[in-house]
């Protein structure tokens, strides 16, 4: 079990990061990236922060 | 909107009642208002390039921004709308408090507009004259401050006139319930009683300087939104510990009914600014202006006074306040010694990139600097 989330972990890693060289390559600043993917990172955090009352 | 059609929903599929709950409709408020400004934002923008709306840049600021002279700005209008929307989807719009924050909020906006308008479109360098533009602040500052304070110690929508009959009656003398007291964080038995007209007063000085402070703020590629983010996102948890009962009460906090839906509000802030962000982070394809920063600010005055947060806020606020206090020391200075200066440049932001620091660094440090100061502010929600 802990093994298969491991692997879901890497490949999600690996797709943000072929996301991230993907935006890299179509010509958008380096900053831009980044600040976009804190903005995904926050909005995840949030929905996941809301699974302390849903239920 | 949605609410209300929910809560019909609800009453032949349980499921709806999910709705009812402040947590969920504010996840879904950050979510909607997220869509709505990365969605409408590329058209926003193409529309204000089409219309030539673009900034002009001062020559005698940091030479790294001449690149930026053409950008579209007048953003905020995207911002605005998103909020808007999300607003009336998501909130209670027979709670007491919506209202007057989204017409504070859109009332600046107005404000902030006309200044944009005539300074781009219309090409007068000098906008709205200060007088005028504090003209109309004060207006709608003041009506809001005159409804707060009335709103706020009331128990319900209904008991708001008879309060306010009661002060009449009274001659003006009667003290509002203790629940509207200026709260000094950190000091459990520390609060002080403002009566009527020092809540007026207060609360008119918050929601204009707050505004006037972002507004001084929005001078790099993110600098004032993502701040505005953070502070309203903690001043949506307040908003929560004040609506609750049992929260206010073991918090020590004065139990404020309806305050909740200030969450809403609070989300929907969050969700546009960081939709706002996505196009504003540097370097930038739209700047909010006028028409964003002062509602922007005025936004958050005006969650903080109903809340009961107003020191917290200049807490959490504190990298408007530095902008700010740096504006008013350098041009003080400036007088008082006949023309020396304590900064290279004011707000201070500019001082920071003419000593060498990159604009994004000046940005990304005050980020930095706002999250340990809303850390600070939400610790007194324990901490007293």
């Amino acid at each position: 079990m802990r093994a298969r989330a491991n692997n879901y972990l890497v490949s999600a890693k690996a797709n943000l990061r072929k996301a991230q060289v993907k935006a890299l390559r179509a010509g958008r600043s380096q900053n831009q990236v980044v600040v976009r993917a804190w903005i995904i990172t926050m909005l995840l955090v949030r929905a996941g922060l809301s699974s302390l009352k849903l239920r | 909107m949605l609410l209300w059609l929910t809560q019909v929903l609800a009453t032949d599929i349980r499921a709806f009642n999910v709705f009812s709950y402040i947590t969920f409709r504010a996840v879904l408020a950050t979510m909607t208002a997220l869509i709505i400004a990365i969605v409408l934002g590329p058209r926003v923008i193409t529309r204000l390039t089409q219309m030539k709306i673009g900034q002009a840049v001062r020559s005698d600021g940091p030479q790294t921004h001449l690149t930026k002279k053409g950008t579209p700005t007048m953003g905020g209008v995207l911002v605005l709308l998103s909020i808007t929307i999300t607003t009336l989807l998501w909130a209670d719009l027979s709670n007491r408090f919506i209202w007057v924050a989204l017409m504070v909020t859109l009332g600046f906006g107005a404000i902030g507009w006309v200044d944009d308008y005539r300074k781009v479109v219309r090409g007068n360098p000098k906008g709205m004259s200060a007088r005028e533009k504090l003209l109309w602040q004060s207006l709608i500052g003041l009506v809001a401050a005159t409804w707060l304070a009335f709103a706020v110690p009331a128990p319900s929508t209904e008991k708001i006139w008879p309060l306010f009959y009661a002060w009449l009656q009274s001659g003006l003398e009667m003290n509002l319930p203790a629940k509207s007291d200026l709260i000094v964080p950190f000091f459990k038995n520390i609060s002080y009683p403002l009566g009527v007209f020092g809540f007026i007063a207060l609360s008119f000085c918050v929601i204009v300087g707050t505004s006037n402070a972002v507004n001084l703020t929005d001078g790099a590629d993110g600098l004032a939104i993502m701040p505005t983010v953070m502070v309203g996102a903690a001043l949506g948890v307040f908003a929560y510990v004040a609506s609750s009962a049992v929260y206010s009460k073991y918090l020590l906090f004065p139990h404020i009914p309806g305050a909740g839906e200030m969450v809403v509000f609070c989300s929907s802030i969050a969700g546009a600014g960081l939709g706002f962000l996505w196009f504003n982070a540097y370097p930038a394809k739209v700047f909010m202006g006028d028409v964003g920063a002062l509602a922007l600010g005025a936004a958050l005055g005006t969650v903080a006074i109903i809340v009961r947060q107003e020191i917290v806020l200049f807490v959490m606020g504190g990298v408007f306040v530095a902008e700010t206090l740096s504006v008013a020391l350098q041009v003080g200075w400036f007088k008082w010694s006949g023309g020396k200066r304590i900064f290279r440049m004011a707000p201070v932001h500019h001082h920071f990139e003419l000593k060498g620091w990159h604009e994004n660094q000046v940005v990304v440090r005050a980020w930095i600097i706002t999250m340990l100061l809303v850390l600070a502010g939400l610790s007194s929600l324990k901490l007293r």
